[in-house]
């Protein structure tokens, strides 16, 4: 009795083979940065991200309902407003946001505040 | 209106609350969490909201809300002073019913007349007990047709329906809106509440009077009718309300004082003033 199978591989089977390709990074929580900005026909809404940051990240952001023609809120980090207080930095972002953004899309943005401050000190 | 309702949570999604309503086939769903009304999300909102959305993104969250005891005509006004179609029925805070306009307009259908298109007697008695609640003085004018019966038995009833409408019409073109309430009572009877005080009131029915009389009517009838006027206020008596009237009582007064003038062949008799300790 033969121990080859019935049918001997044959030179036209095709060879099947797998690669896997890994790449690790960190995923950031939450899944944004230090602005978001919510169309008013975006998929998710102010409610769903006000949950989604209450849980991962507990008062670190404010939201902020808007009466936009774009945007329904904005979802900005806290330590930002430290820097540079809200009904100066919400028009910038919203100006800059309206640029790229449409009703159905969120807008996530990283914001750099850098502060420069000159002091004279009597000697 | 309908009880017991199919609520929704704020964290569902649009998607699912969609599918609730056209499942059900309604146009709205209201929007509770632990039991308190939060909101009311409708098709409209459905329709212009993304279905991954929560509940809580996309309904309306000031809703219009009224108790079991309101009115179909206070419901009616809310309804259209807000320009919407649905009202939730709170009870204790806990949402026990929705009306649709649908409903509503079909359950008032039932008491408007058919044949002149005036609100019924129903209608009359429940203004009256609102003003009065409101702490309005009222009058109550009773205006009933100088021998319909006859006409109606000369002329067939055909006429005598027509001369109805065309009374429920010349009714209305004397009265104010937003002072006169005007209903026909009954068969040839026609009631009005009034804001306007006694004196003034009067003056309304003779107008009336004269309106009817100076018409034109079909095969040259001459229509004529008689009033009665009765005017009232709440007030509020310490001890047993005995000796006090009721909102029935003063349209009582003024159907009698009516049916005098026509005894007495007077166009308007005044039965007076009363004060009223209950109402409704």
């Amino acid at each position: 009795m033969s121990s080859r199978p019935p049918f001997a591989s044959h030179s036209s089977e095709p060879v099947r083979r797998a690669e896997v390709t890994i790449r690790l990074s960190e995923f950031e929580i939450p899944p944004m940065q230090d602005v978001l900005l919510v169309g008013k026909r975006a998929p998710i809404g102010p409610e769903a991200v006000r949950r989604m940051v209450d849980a991962l990240t507990p008062e670190q952001y404010d939201i902020i309902y808007l009466d936009h023609e774009i945007f329904e809120a904005a979802v900005l980090k806290r330590s930002l407003l430290k820097f540079l207080p809200q009904e100066k930095f919400l028009p910038v972002i919203l100006e800059e946001g309206m640029r790229v953004a449409t009703e159905n899309t969120v807008v996530k943005a990283q914001v750099n505040i850098v502060v420069q401050v000159n002091r004279a000190v009597d000697l | 209106m309908h009880k017991n309702p199919v609520t929704i949570g704020p964290f569902e999604s649009v998607g699912r609350a969609a599918a609730l309503m056209n499942q059900l086939k309604i146009g709205g769903l209201p929007v509770v969490e632990k039991g308190k009304l939060v909101g009311i999300i409708t098709s409209r909102d459905v329709r212009y909201c993304h279905p991954n959305r929560l509940v809580a993104d996309a309904m309306s969250r000031n809703v219009v809300t009224v108790s079991p005891e309101c009115s179909f005509w206070e419901a009616k006004e809310i309804m259209e002073s807000h320009g919407i179609e649905r009202l939730v029925v709170v009870r204790d805070g806990r949402t026990v019913g929705i009306i649709t306009k649908s409903r509503l307009y079909a359950e008032i259908g039932k008491h408007v007349d058919a044949l002149t298109g005036l609100n019924r007697a129903e209608f009359l008695q429940h203004k009256a007990a609102e003003l009065l609640q409101s702490g309005q003085e009222i009058t109550i004018i009773f205006l009933d047709l100088d021998n319909f019966g006859t006409i109606d038995k000369e002329f067939g009833h055909v006429i005598g329906d027509e001369i109805l409408q065309q009374v429920g019409k010349i009714l209305k073109s004397v009265i104010a809106e937003g002072l006169d309430y005007l209903c026909r009572y009954a068969g040839d009877e026609f009631a009005v509440v009034t804001v306007r005080p006694l004196e003034e009131a009067k003056q309304l029915s003779w107008q009336m009077i004269k309106a009817l009389a100076g018409a034109s009517w079909p095969q040259g009838i001459h229509v004529t009718a008689s009033a009665g006027v009765a005017g009232g206020r709440r007030s509020r008596v310490r001890g047993e309300p005995n000796g006090t009237h009721n909102v029935r009582d003063l349209i009582n007064l003024a159907s009698l004082a009516s049916t005098k003038a026509k005894r007495e062949k007077r166009p308007v008799v005044v039965a007076g003033w009363v004060e009223l300790e209950e109402v409704g």
